[in-house]
């Protein structure tokens, strides 16, 4: 067992692999938040009037707010006083290619991986899948590649603060439409502070010529990231989208509150997906991000679609439950989910479905891995309303406990006022079974590559969801995640 | 009267679903005649509590002591409706005693009324309890129940107040090999909420509670129990049934939670709701939480409507639609009214179910 263990020990004594800090020149906010604090984000983002009303209501509101206790979490006391809410790094304002990129930035990127000279390259081949990235380094989008492309089918594809200036009408009619700014203590804090993040807008029809994307990255010290996306599909129009995330090392807790709302019209899908690697604190739970985020979709047109598919792998502790509210008839949402917890993370995350119109229909499939001292709750509510008919929903939760220092806890709701709804809910918990780990390695896997093996397994039917580029490098985190948890 | 203010709040997640408007309204009932008081046809001891005192008159105390109830190993208790009651009755069995079955009937005529109830059953013993409730008013119980080593209870309860609130509260704590069997039926017109709290704190424990909710009018009967495996080699079943018609509102919140080292646990959930009109509301929780990494833990929930396959067969054979949905809602009760072991009291029990279903269909 000890030459088996070796492997594993050594695992488990490895640093975070995208630990590592890029020194750049930065633009701070002074420290705290304040009314001041709000003005300075504004000012700096050259918003208009209404847009810093906005904010200041929101900040206003958020004052009169308590943060929410109902999760299985264990929060430590958070200082909001304590923390920069606005960090641009000192770079051209505008960029026209990535040749004029910071080279420290893109050192960043190149260790993170983002393939943004691949893509470029496979740009250039005829008939090859294109991803537009926009990628946020701490708070401003300093990169936006294939604009001109997307520009040509229609598609607005902006950091949120260039669409407050150039979009204010299309900005004002769907912001806060479907996360108001009262929502939750979150997502008040978002609506005042937000610094960044993406818009998207797909006029009526429009096939999204390539997948979207965008990098989130947490880089400055003890700075908030308030990033805000607000995604629009138009009557017919189709987008998929991909979010994913690393920070690097930093000993403090870092806090994350961002808001996502997407907006499907008649007959629009759009497709969300999320790979979530934020630095999850050292192995006596120091350190770490708190992803404290609000994700919801309004099923507005008929026979809409929204589906998520989010891999969670890191943070410290995670706060998060993307939404469906169905509310135009036959509308369908999905939710696919895999989270994963190690060491001393926590994870209180699921979804929810607010069935409203006729014939909506749903489906949840959530896979929870814990292992070390981790805790991974599935908290989850299907409702339907009186006047839906016809609602299905399937509900399949499933939980895998690595070790017997961890937590699996499932909490659904399910709140029905139609007879002529369909709910099913399935749960199960299970461990990996020695016959399983020992068939494996009798065909030679080591240990590790046995456990990987067979977690992939078992997050299969969410991983086959994602979009190619996401779905190799989700199966590769998992395996990175849960290095070290078994032997 | 009670400070009403005290009670908890639905922002609170435990008491999310909990009509906590009614307890006030049925505390606040005028005083009704009592009704008839109906024992079973039961050998055994036999109570009767008129507003949570006791009709010694009516009464057959047999084994059962009266008076302040000693809370034994328990802690004094928290739970914010179960509190208010300290007087009451208490059942002690020495080991391997196996006494005849235990009537209670709790007749409210208005107001509030509180009693409390421990049952200690010694190693190997063994006994039934069948209550019922009926009256109007509010209506508070806690019951403390402690068995030893592989002492078997088997606990049957009717809820079939007329009008007002009745809420439970049941803390139990089972010993190595000890068997609890709990099954509720909520057929009354009264608000109801049966708060339970199991620990299987011995190994190889069996814990079974379980029942049928039937709602109808403005309605609002609610369960919220939670088993907690403590020790290894337990089993748990949590089998649930709701019908809600009319406006009413049935809620079923079903906890299984395995402590570190309750390793090979069993623990299963089924909870199932029948809506039988588009204004009712079915609520369900299914929750586990789960700490041990060897263990069984399967839960279903399922809310709709009676299949129309089985109802489109059963017409096909010739019986006509209103006959075919009361025999499926019956069947679909019947689930969880088959754990009662003894056939007596199951066949009362299910009188009342059927009762009900004649007035609801």
């Amino acid at each position: 067992m000890a030459t088996k263990n070796a492997e594993a020990y050594e695992a488990v004594s490895k640093k975070y692999e995208w630990g590592f800090a890029t020194e750049v020149e930065q633009d701070f906010a002074p420290k705290g938040l304040s009314e001041d604090t709000v003005r300075y984000i504004s000012a700096k983002k050259n918003e208009p009037e209404w847009m810093l009303d906005r904010r200041l209501k929101a900040f206003r509101l958020w004052q009169t707010l308590e943060a929410p206790d109902w999760a299985k979490l264990n929060v430590p006391p958070i200082d909001y006083q304590d923390a920069y809410y606005y960090a641009e790094p000192k770079a051209k304002a505008t960029i026209a290619s990535l040749d004029e990129l910071d080279p420290e930035i893109r050192r960043t990127y190149e260790k993170l991986g983002i393939p943004i000279e691949e893509q470029k390259v496979l740009a250039g081949v005829e008939g090859a899948r294109k991803v537009a990235v926009d990628a946020v380094f701490d708070s401003v989008s300093v990169a936006t590649t294939f604009r001109k492309e997307l520009e040509e089918a229609g598609v607005i594809f902006r950091s949120i603060s260039e669409a407050i200036r150039e979009y204010p009408d299309l900005v004002k009619k769907w912001l806060g439409k479907v996360v108001p700014q009262r929502d939750n203590y979150f997502a008040t804090l978002n609506s005042a502070v937000f610094s960044d993040g993406t818009f998207v807008y797909i006029p009526e029809g429009v096939r999204c010529p390539m997948e979207l994307s965008t990098y989130f990255r947490i880089n400055a010290e003890n700075t908030g990231q308030f990033e805000r996306t607000l995604i629009v599909a138009d009557k017919g129009a189709y987008v998929s989208y991909l979010e994913g995330c690393t920070a690097p090392m930093r000993d403090e807790n870092q806090l994350h509150a961002a808001v996502v709302e997407l907006v499907a019209l008649d007959d629009a899908e759009i497709k969300y997906s999320t790979v979530q690697n934020w630095y999850p604190g050292d192995e006596n739970g120091k350190g770490g991000i708190y992803n404290f985020v609000t994700k919801r979709a309004l099923c507005q047109g008929r026979n809409s679609k929204v589906s998520w598919t989010q891999v969670e792998t890191g943070s410290a502790i995670t706060w998060k439950y993307p939404s469906c509210v169905l509310a135009g008839d036959g509308s369908v949402g999905e939710f696919y989910s895999v989270a994963v917890t190690n060491n001393r993370q926590q994870a209180d995350t699921g979804t929810k479905m607010i069935h409203l119109g006729r014939n909506t229909r749903s489906t949840i499939v959530s896979k929870g891995i814990s292992a070390g001292r981790s805790d991974n709750t599935y908290r989850g509510l299907v409702r339907v309303a009186p006047t839906a008919e016809g609602v299905r929903n399937f509900t399949q939760c499933d939980s895998l406990l690595l070790g017997d220092q961890c937590g699996a806890h499932t909490v659904p709701y399910i709140e029905v006022k139609n007879p002529s709804a369909q709910i099913e809910h399935e749960a199960t918990t299970s461990k990996i079974s020695e016959d399983q780990l020992f068939y494996a390695m009798s065909r030679g896997l080591d240990q590790e590559a046995a456990v990987a093996l067979i977690v992939n397994g078992f997050a299969r039917e969410v991983l086959q969801q994602l979009p190619m580029e996401f779905a190799v490098e989700a199966q590769k985190l998992l395996g990175i995640s849960l290095e070290g948890s078994v032997g | 009267m009670t400070q009403l203010l005290d009670l908890p709040s639905n922002r609170d997640e435990a008491w999310r679903w909990a009509d906590l408007g009614g307890i006030a309204a049925a505390a606040a009932l005028a005083p009704v005649a009592a009704p008839d008081a109906e024992f079973l046809d039961l050998p055994g001891a036999k109570l009767l509590f008129v507003d949570g005192v006791l009709d010694e008159a009516r009464s057959d105390l047999g084994p059962v002591t009266l008076g302040p109830v000693t809370l034994g190993a328990v802690d004094a208790g928290d739970h914010p409706l179960g509190r208010r009651a300290s007087h009451g009755w208490t059942l002690r069995l020495a080991a391997d005693a196996a006494a005849d079955p235990v009537q209670v009937v709790h007749v409210a005529t208005g107001r509030e009324n509180h009693v409390a109830a421990a049952i200690e059953l010694a190693d190997d013993a063994a006994v039934q309890v069948v209550e019922t409730y009926v009256g109007a008013g509010w209506s508070n119980r806690l019951a403390r129940i402690t068995l030893g080593k592989a002492a078997r209870l088997m606990r049957s309860v009717r809820l079939l107040q007329a009008a007002g609130f009745t809420s439970l509260r049941e803390e139990a704590t089972l010993g190595e090999g000890a068997s609890l069997v709990t099954t509720v039926l909520g057929a009354g017109d009264a608000g109801t909420r049966i708060d339970g709290a199991v620990t299987l704190a011995g190994e190889g424990g069996y814990a079974e509670f379980g029942g049928a909710l039937l709602t109808r009018a403005e309605q609002r009967q609610e369960c919220a129990v939670r088993v907690r495996h403590a020790a290894p080699n337990g089993q748990s079943h949590q089998l649930w049934r709701a019908v809600a018609a009319d406006r009413s509102v049935a809620s079923l919140a079903a906890a299984v939670e395995v402590a570190r080292h309750a390793q090979k646990t069993d623990g299963e959930q089924s909870l199932r709701g029948l809506l039988l009109q588009r204004s009712a509301t079915v609520n369900l929780k299914p929750e586990l939480e789960i700490f041990a990494d060897d263990v069984k833990c399967a839960h279903g929930a399922t809310v709709g409507e009676l299949d129309a396959r089985a109802l489109f067969y059963m017409q096909s054979r010739g019986i006509p639609p209103a006959r075919a949905q009361a025999l499926l809602t019956r069947a679909f009760v019947a689930d969880a009214l088959d754990r009662i072991g003894d056939e007596r009291v199951r066949e009362a029990f299910v009188a009342d179910a059927d009762a009900w279903l004649e007035r609801a269909l």
